[in-house]
């Protein structure tokens, strides 16, 4: 069965300050990438606006109006050291949150096997109630919660391996024992959250790896924390906070993943799914800001969900 | 980042303040994502530059300590069965 791709020349209208590593070029990068051959089986699909609904059910309805309400009509304004708004901004993040929820859809809906969102302003920092290191609302949390509300999933695993620590995911579902949350990231790092004693409920589960880690060193704190926990969990959806800003090349961080450290992930990810999860995975696009090493990256991550 | 001192020019003391303020603030969690790996960095060069200057120093204490001795004793091997 089919992988889609969501994507949409509107992510790249939320433009940033110079010198911002988040930027458009991060998509443009990856659209040259999978536009070649080996993704023509791909199904693709344009992005789709969540409603303000939708947002609340990981976003405090006064963060939601708030944001809304502080877009400017030129310029920008900025809401933390790292995030700005800009006109489109409110568009285009309303956008890759119901781009996770399409991709929800079609895979719960069982019209393909898993899919990849291709999406940007990225998720996983904001909180309930704010936005921060370039993220507005959190796409991985509104898809989790979106498959619990409208299709009746009970449990839900989120797997972040993008290099910093979601903090937002991890505040929104801290106490919440039917949502998962699982991250290896660099520590110390932004945001500085992360630790291994942050545990939750039970329900989550940090591998935070030290400066200069290798894929090995991934490999293992991706084996040792991640997988077990995620299959004791038994997740009926499997959502993934697929950031590539652990490659070697990443001038955000100092880990040294490569490709083939990804593509190991994404294989032991659809096996924990095909477990558990009737194979559903939903990958959504975070970090990365390498353009080389993001694109050759993603590609590595899309052509083993196609595999599957 | 703003214009940085190189590191190596440093004396302890200031090091050592610089270090402690960016301890601080990746504790207090304000140190923006951009900046987070440079200022990392930063730290860490801190933290190895005044392990070096701590290394130093001692080496020289231990020498004056052997040079008012009049005798290596501190180096000679100890003759442990």
């Amino acid at each position: 069965m089919a992988t889609l791709l969501v994507t949409d020349p509107i992510f790249l209208e939320h433009l940033v300050l110079p010198g911002q590593p988040e930027r458009p070029d991060r998509l443009r990068a990856i659209a040259q990438s999978l536009a070649e051959e080996p993704f023509d089986a791909l199904v693709r699909k344009g992005a789709v606006a969540a409603d303000e609904d939708a947002l609340m059910l990981a976003h405090d309805e006064d963060y939601v109006a708030l944001i809304r309400d502080a877009a400017p009509t030129e310029g920008f304004v900025r809401l933390d050291p790292d995030t700005a708004m800009m006109s489109k901004t409110w568009t285009v993040a309303r956008h890759a949150a119901g781009s996770a929820m399409l991709a929800v859809d079609d895979v719960l809906s069982g019209s393909v096997k898993n899919a990849f969102v291709a999406a940007r302003p990225p998720g996983h920092h904001a909180e309930r109630d704010r936005a921060m290191g370039f993220c507005f609302f959190n796409n991985a949390a509104i898809a989790a919660r979106h498959a619990q509300r409208s299709h009746g999933i009970r449990r839900v695993a989120i797997v972040d391996w993008d290099v910093h620590h979601g903090n937002g995911t991890q505040a929104i579902f801290y106490e919440d024992p039917t949502v998962l949350y699982a991250s290896t990231h660099q520590m110390p790092l932004y945001p500085g959250t992360g630790a291994e004693s942050e545990r939750g409920v039970g329900n989550i589960f940090n591998a935070p790896l030290p400066p200069g880690a290798d894929g090995a060193a991934f490999r293992t704190a991706f084996s040792r924390k991640v997988i077990p926990a995620v299959d004791a969990f038994q997740p009926e959806l499997v959502i993934v906070s697929a950031g590539f800003d652990a490659h070697w090349r990443d001038p955000l961080a100092s880990l040294k993943l490569k490709e083939e450290d990804f593509a190991w992930a994404t294989v032991e990810v659809l096996a924990l799914a095909e477990r558990h999860a009737g194979g559903r995975v939903v990958s959504l696009l975070e970090g990365g800001y390498d353009l080389t090493g993001l694109a050759d990256s993603v590609a590595a991550h899309v052509g083993e969900l196609m595999k599957a | 980042m703003p214009d940085l001192v190189p590191v190596e020019t440093l004396t302890f003391e200031k090091a050592l303040a610089e270090l402690e303020q960016i301890v601080g603030r990746l504790e207090r969690g304000d140190v923006p994502l951009a900046e987070s790996i440079a200022i990392y960095e930063r730290g860490e060069a801190l933290k190895n530059h005044c392990a070096k200057l701590l290394g130093e120093a001692e080496a020289r204490v231990e020498k004056i300590r052997l040079n008012a001795d009049g005798r290596a004793t501190g180096t000679e091997p100890l003759d442990v069965p």
